[in-house]
């Protein structure tokens, strides 16, 4: 055991944050081209791609190299790349799943973003129990046809490409006839509608499949083997953002204590009062436990174990914290954390929101209501820590037998 | 960075494990609780075999030589097993204070001697009002000629009943000092203090002028202050250690009954009212195992976060145990409210501990004042 960075980790640090001092957009990030020529400046000092292999236009790098780097991003509140399901869970899933073909075809576009993917995997109906999913792939012979809906599509509205699970049989166990394949998104039989979210804004979209295409070239893994490949994606979680997350938690939190300086109630200033004292002391532990447990997750990574089930630990683990931690913030900010606009200086979220995204207390605090459900609810992670993990028997299920009809 | 156990760390985390799976049955823990001592010297004469009781002692002290970690291990082990005895007040609060400030002449007389199982030593950390901050001491040290006059009343004092000697921190003319105390010396009143968890002993310690000589002093007089709050910080931490061993039985207690017990034709454990609340005490039990790890790591290496880890530790564990101890009679229902199961043993354990060296609230204020120091 021995929590100090290695000498080698340092310095990498040292040279990532002064790349990042010389190289940040000095203007904001307004068009796609923008951030298009962003991503490809980070791609190209290595900096995207980190962990896929190198034959692929990877960079080879060790888990804990991704995580500096994705930190020290947090620390200079750079700007996000783009393409980031395309590098996190579409590249991945062709690296091990695709044909020779495909992955010619697709990973290096994936990496430049000169393609930009989403995934098309849940429907109106198919949230948690993603593999009742009913979007169908008609075999014709020398293509397939594709109709149905999806919905929670990220970047869906800017996509190029899309990695689809469809209903390649209805005829057997819902999750024996789910396929996985590669869509065009740029195509006449594709409807692609923003979903506008609480926030108010659209990460989200809602996609309409009628009669779309795709090539017999682009079907990944067997057909009937969706399912399978769908939960090996689930699981590219690299502990790549773990440590950002924390960088950034720890620079809002700075900022809730300089507020609570300045705010008062009942004539003295809430940072003496001993009932928030409390509270910002345990939000802190929380926030500090979590570091902690990023360090172990990456040590993990770093020996080339995956953590598995264990990720479901992780993700229940931060994104339940993440809903605290801005509950208190708006509870200790009162209506300025509310704001979405005219919000004093004193009260951003940011101190330069500049080149950021979205510097509002507000924001962040109604998108922390999205951690518990994407990705697997959190009762969903329940599910697996119980069931995997811990070896507790399997509820009685009426799914479990029969068709998908 | 590597935040693992090492192979030598988890073989010694194993062989405590089967030392005590062997030693320190439930049955034994039972039959201490009945003990007037509370201990059983054929575990202690074991432990002190095994090396265990001078393990973060030096070499030529007849320690170990081992750290904190090593020392969080163990103490999470007797944790799992409720070990009924001194282990923590002899080696993590009698034995690390005088590691950490007592004299040459102090180490080379005590040290040796609680190493090899022949004298066990506490400390005397709390008085009426209960506050930890070392500096609220109100117990006098008058000067004599030769030495200190002591005064004052100790509550909750661990295992002072059996000990050697016990640290005493008192208010002598030139501030807070700490003393060397025999716990026989006349003016000295052990009465005993019975808690919910008999497997483990309180004592409340009245000093009715207590005559030391100037040789009892540990460190400088007027001194003690910073040593005391690194031995607070120190304990909080082991004692979390401990905290989550027993946490880690009632989880893992809770899961083996939880896919056995049948209710509606099926074992709770397919329940998610009952699968859910298991999987957030394993999540409960990970995280303070982080919080209390790394704590120990940051203590050892001296890293500049360590009293600040330490207060997270404590804070969080606190709260994790009471959680994790106490949804795991709730999975159990009826039979891990009685007597005769095992689960209780555990849950008491934690529950004792819960309160000592700072309980959350306190070191939560602690950890907000770290972050306005360093602003």
């Amino acid at each position: 055991m021995d929590l100090n960075y290695t000498p080698e980790d340092v310095a990498f640090r040292k040279h990532v944050r002064a790349w990042l001092e010389q190289n940040l957009p000095r203007a904001e990030i307004k068009t796609l081209e923008d951030r298009r020529a962003w991503h490809r400046k980070l791609y190209e000092a290595g900096y995207l791609g980190m962990g896929w292999p190198k034959e692929y236009g990877g960079g080879g790098a060790r888990p804990m190299e991704q995580a500096i780097v994705a930190d020290e991003m947090a620390r200079a509140n750079a700007p996000a790349p783009t393409n980031s399901l395309g590098i996190g869970i579409v590249g991945p899933t062709i690296v091990v799943h695709g044909t020779d073909a495909q992955k010619r075809r697709y990973l290096k576009k994936i990496l430049t973003a000169e393609e930009l993917w989403c995934q098309l995997y849940s429907e109106p109906n198919a949230g948690s129990d993603l593999a009742a999913l009913r979007s169908s792939a008609e075999d014709k012979g020398d293509h397939f046809v594709v109709n149905g809906q999806k919905i929670w599509t990220s970047g869906g509205s800017i996509a190029d490409w899309g990695l689809l699970l469809a209903r390649s049989n209805p005829g057997v166990a819902k999750h024996k006839g789910i396929t996985c394949f590669l869509i065009n998104m740029r195509q006449p039989g594709i409807d692609v509608r923003p979903l506008k979210q609480i926030t108010g804004s659209s990460e989200f979209s809602e996609v309409f499949m009628t009669n779309a295409r795709v090539e017999k070239s682009d079907q990944i893994g067997a057909l009937g083997e969706g399912w399978a490949i769908a939960q090996t994606t689930l699981g590219y979680e690299r502990g790549g953002r773990a440590l950002a997350r924390i960088t950034t938690y720890a620079t809002q939190y700075s900022r809730l204590v300089e507020a609570a300086r300045r705010l008062k109630r009942h004539g003295h200033p809430l940072i003496d009062n001993p009932v928030v004292r409390q509270k910002l002391g345990r939000i802190w532990a929380e926030l500090e436990v979590e570091r902690y447990g990023a360090l172990r997750v990456l040590t993990m990574l770093e020996r080339g174990e995956h953590p598995g089930a264990g990720g479901s630990l992780t993700k229940l683990s931060y994104s339940e914290f993440e809903k605290r931690f801005l509950e208190l913030a708006l509870e200790i900010l009162g209506p300025y954390g509310q704001l979405t606009e005219g919000q004093p200086e004193e009260y951003r979220l940011q101190i330069d929101t500049a080149v950021g995204d979205h510097g509002t207390w507000a924001y962040a605090f109604l998108w922390s209501r999205a951690g518990t459900i994407y990705a697997g609810s959190s009762e969903i992670q329940k599910n697996v820590i119980g069931e995997r993990i811990l070896g507790l028997p399997k509820e009685t299920r009426a799914d479990r037998v029969g068709g998908a009809r | 960075m590597n935040f693992s156990f090492s192979e030598d760390q988890t073989l010694l985390r194993n062989s405590v494990r089967s030392a005590l799976d062997e030693h320190c049955k439930p049955a034994h823990v039972r039959a201490m609780m009945d003990d007037p001592k509370g201990y059983g010297e054929a575990v202690w004469g074991e432990m002190a075999k095994l090396g265990w009781l001078g393990l973060p002692f030096p070499e030529p002290q007849g320690g170990a030589g081992l750290g904190l970690v090593e020392l969080a291990l163990v103490l999470e082990e007797l944790g799992r097993a409720a070990y009924p005895g001194p282990y923590f007040a002899s080696v993590a609060l009698g034995g690390l204070g005088l590691l950490l400030g007592g004299s040459a002449a102090q180490k080379e007389k005590w040290l040796p001697a609680i190493a090899s199982g022949k004298a066990r030593s506490t400390a005397a950390l709390l008085e009426e009002a209960l506050d930890w901050d070392p500096a609220s001491t109100t117990a006098t040290a008058a000067k004599t000629g030769d030495g200190w006059k002591l005064s004052g009343l100790k509550r909750f004092v661990p295992w002072a009943h059996v000990a050697d000697f016990v640290l005493v921190p008192a208010r002598a003319p030139e501030g807070l000092s700490l003393f060397v105390v025999d716990p026989k010396a006349p003016g000295v009143t052990i009465r005993p203090m019975v808690g919910i968890d008999l497997a483990s002993r309180w004592s409340e310690m009245r000093l009715d002028g207590v005559v030391v000589k100037t040789d009892a002093l540990v460190g400088a007089p007027g001194a003690a202050g910073a040593l005391l709050d690194s031995l607070l910080r120190r304990a909080a931490v082991m004692t979390s250690a401990e905290m989550l061993g027993a946490a880690r039985r009632c989880l893992d207690m809770s899961v083996d009954y939880a896919k056995v017990r049948e209710q509606f034709g099926q074992p709770i454990g397919s329940f998610q009212a009952i699968r859910h609340r298991c999987a957030e005490m394993l999540l409960e039990v990970e995280n303070a195992h982080s919080a209390v790890y790394y704590a120990a790591w940051a203590l050892n290496a001296g890293a500049e976060d360590a009293a600040l880890a330490a207060s997270i530790c404590k804070s969080y564990v606190s709260d994790a145990a009471r959680k994790v101890c106490g949804d795991a009679i709730q999975v159990h229902g009826g039979i891990g409210f009685t007597w005769e199961y095992d689960l209780h043993l555990y849950f008491k354990r934690a529950k004792a501990l819960e309160p000592l060296y700072g309980d959350a609230e306190f070191h939560r204020e602690l950890i907000v004042r770290h972050q306005s120091a360093h602003a």
